[in-house]
């Protein structure tokens, strides 16, 4: 019997695993208890998070390892670091990627650098949940795709799921990691319904999927995109276009290979990334293809990306912002000519 | 004084594309203000398109019979004609598509430029190539200037590699280290087609499915067509060619010539008997008329000064008939076909074949009678190059003539029911 879950509840049923099974896992961050988090006063399950993601966790496993923590970034990462420094394992909640302006040195110098500072003899197994992308009218400041800032990090890994059982593997799977990883959700993914295997697995970091074969064109998506890039290749696949679909999963590590293997069996790339061309994975991933792939190049790499602005608040402008299947298929009609 | 864009306009939300039907003003010529420059179809109706503003037809950038989306220009209109007007800084300028149409005219029109780069050369080569393409023609060892492209914008893709390597094995080895490009198809008795000047295999396209029941149809290119060789010689002779052709053929063959074609075809009678089972010979002459040598010395010269869209516009009234000339769709169609067929063959070679055909005139008239082998010769009542078919018949014993009415020079593309079929019963035996 398979179960339709939506990703908030993969990731639900994720953390209790992680939680159940290593009781060195703690939760932390703000209104992840509940608003308070007190159960003292009887408001522990008031919130669980804002999408929900850790509701219940306080009730199984206590306010000793569900832990609220004041509105401040910077505090609750640096604790985190530390905790994972001497021997936890936590998973910290940055509600918006976007507010990782006011809490980067505890990942950025803390965190990416302390294994390699003390030769080895140090880890930070953290994990930092945080939601990314547009799609849910949270205009400029909560709307960012800034995967690209911790990506760019040396000693920090960066993955992201498309899919509702992605999502419950690779946390599983981050949260095992003995480094720091940044687990991005994409918020307009994390109420829609998928199959989620039952008990404990791990999709392994730093591989890609293949979301569907073809053999005319590649595009390759990850988070969000995916979604987008399988109704593009659905689309052309009526005009005789057979597209192929890479789900990357993981942008640090990188799953190089597979990018290089649809590149050497299509000859065209499409890559398809929700945020701002400039410095982006849509750059690095097509950079990759060029680089390392360009005897494979039977066309040019192609991004779709959103343009170089902020996420506009209109709804209008927010939909035409986001890259579309119908964006996707017109630049691969262009390609083929 | 300035231009005036004049585009294929959207006239509905849901027309994206419009036909150009005709231009009522002359190419030049002046148009008022609000008079009708442009006829348009679009979803089945036809539209008068009032000029945007009084002028010149100054330059028409999409002739009568295309299909363009919105957007895209159509004409330029000036005040008057003799101020300075670039068209392609206008074009750039005013040429917005609504989107990309895939027509199949722009893709012939890619061919035929292809095909002229190929001429030009490596140095040259307008067309980009894509790093796939490249890496594979190194692999295989392909010229890559050589090979024409059908990617956007004419680039070279690993497909048009990979069909250039294909095409790479019919080339047939024939002595002096040259190599004829050889297409073959069927089984059975091989019956060998030379196309006449500056032509490749394809002028033969309406014959072979008539002949490829029951034959081993083999069109060979000549020296310069296709992907034949074309060695820097200044005379290609007809002695060389059919030489050249009965190594092609590999073993006896009936031989099927057009023209030139028809000169190698009996000169290869006449220089391995034993290598031919009968002649069929379309439009022939042993003596080339000086309308001939003036046409093909036209032939050349707009062969390397323009275009193979003009080199076909030249040639048309020299090669159809009135009647064929007469119907606008006919010769539009034609025409077309045509300027793909001479971007095919090499500019620089067709002098070295016109200076075979001039040593040749004549040498074979008494020979004539030496054939032995079946011939038949079919000609055009309207034919203007050849007029000495009759002749060629009447010189050959065991001769059959054909005489076929409202056709000129291509007879085998204007009236090809009636060539196949005396072709069929030719190589039947009667």
């Amino acid at each position: 019997m398979s179960r339709q879950l939506p990703m908030v509840a993969a990731i639900n049923e994720a953390l209790h695993v992680a939680l159940a099974s290593d009781p060195t896992v703690i939760v932390l961050g703000e209104d992840v208890a509940g608003g308070g988090g007190r159960q003292d006063q009887g408001i522990e399950e008031a919130w669980g998070g804002i999408m929900g993601a850790t509701k219940g966790l306080i009730k199984a496993f206590g306010a000793e390892r569900v832990r609220d923590t004041p509105i401040s970034e910077m505090g609750f990462l640096g604790a985190a670091v530390g905790a994972a420094l001497t021997g936890l394992r936590p998973v910290a909640e940055l509600m918006f990627i976007d507010f990782i302006g006011v809490s980067l040195d505890p990942l950025l110098n803390q965190a990416a650098k302390l294994r390699y500072m003390f030769g080895g003899k140090a880890k930070v197994p953290l994990t930092v949940r945080t939601s990314t992308g547009a799609g849910l009218r949270s205009a400029a400041q909560h709307s960012q795709s800034l995967y690209n800032i911790t990506t760019s990090i040396p000693g920090l890994k960066t993955v992201i799921p498309s899919n509702p059982a992605d999502a419950k593997g690779l946390l599983l799977a981050a949260i095992r990691d003995d480094d720091p990883v940044v687990f991005c959700e994409p918020k307009s993914l994390m109420f829609k319904k998928g199959e989620v295997p039952e008990g404990d697995y791990m999709v392994p970091l730093g591989k890609a999927a293949l979301a569907r074969e073809g053999g005319d064109v590649s595009l390759v998506a990850f988070g969000a995109m995916v979604d987008v890039a399988l109704a593009a290749a659905a689309a052309l696949a009526e005009e005789g276009v057979s597209a192929e679909v890479l789900d990357l999963r993981s942008l640090q590590p990188l799953d190089e290979a597979a990018i290089l293997a649809t590149l050497a069996k299509t000859g065209k790339v499409v890559v398809v990334d929700e945020a701002p061309p400039r410095c982006g994975i849509a750059s690095d991933v097509a950079a990759l293809c060029v680089d390392a792939g360009f005897d494979s190049l039977n066309g040019p790499v192609r991004r779709v990306t959103a343009p170089h602005t902020p996420v506009p608040f209109s709804a209008v402008l927010e939909d035409a912002y986001r890259p579309t299947a119908a964006r996707v298929a017109e630049t691969v009609r262009g390609m083929l000519g | 004084m300035s231009a005036t864009a004049v585009g294929m306009p959207k006239l509905g939300m849901t027309m994206t594309e419009g036909r150009v039907v005709a231009w009522p003003v002359p190419l030049g010529g002046r148009v008022e203000k609000d008079a009708v420059v442009l006829v348009i179809e679009s979803e089945k109706a036809e539209i008068e398109i009032e000029s945007p503003a009084a002028g010149h037809l100054r330059h028409v950038y999409v002739p009568a019979d295309r299909t363009v989306p919105c957007g895209t220009l159509l004409a330029a209109l000036t005040t008057t004609m003799d101020e300075a007007f670039d068209a392609d800084a206008f074009r750039r300028d005013h040429d917005r598509p609504e989107r990309t149409v895939v027509t199949p005219a722009p893709r012939a029109d890619r061919a035929v430029a292809s095909g002229a780069a190929r001429q030009d050369g490596a140095a040259s080569r307008a067309a980009p190539i894509t790093p796939a393409a490249r890496a594979l023609a190194r692999d295989l060892g392909i010229d890559v200037a050589v090979v024409a492209g059908t990617g956007p914008q004419g680039r070279v893709t690993r497909e048009d590699v990979e069909a250039h390597a294909a095409a790479r094995e019919r080339l047939v080895p024939v002595g002096g280290g040259v190599s004829l490009e050889v297409l073959g198809q069927g089984s059975g008795e091989p019956v060998v087609l030379i196309p006449g000047f500056g032509s490749d295999g394809s002028a033969f396209a309406l014959q072979v499915p008539a002949l490829v029941a029951g034959h081993r149809v083999l069109a060979v290119n000549p020296r310069g067509a296709g992907l034949s060789d074309a060695p820097d010689e200044p005379v290609y002779t007809v002695a060389t060619a059919a030489r050249e052709l009965l190594a092609a053929a590999g073993g006896p063959a009936h031989l099927v010539g057009a023209s030139l074609g028809a000169a190698v075809a009996m000169e290869a009678a006449l220089q391995g008997p034993e290598r031919v089972r009968s002649l069929a010979l379309i439009t022939p002459f042993v003596s080339a008329s000086p309308r001939l040598l003036a046409v093909l010395e036209s032939w050349c010269r707009v062969a390397t000064e323009s275009s193979a869209e003009t080199l076909a516009a030249t040639l048309l009234p020299w090669l159809f008939s009135t009647d064929h000339l007469a119907d606008d769709r006919a010769r539009g169609r034609t025409l077309r076909g045509l300027a793909q067929m001479l971007a095919r063959v090499a500019p620089s070679s067709l002098a070295r074949h016109a200076a075979g055909l001039r040593v040749w005139s004549g040498t074979r008239a008494s020979d004539l009678q030496r054939l032995r082998v079946p011939v038949l010769v079919v000609a055009g009542s309207e034919d203007l190059l050849t007029p000495d078919a009759r002749d060629v018949a009447d010189a050959i014993p065991d001769s059959q003539f054909l005489a076929i009415g409202d056709a000129g020079h291509a007879v085998a593309l204007e009236q090809p029911e009636t060539v196949n079929a005396a072709l069929v019963r030719h190589l039947r035996g009667r």
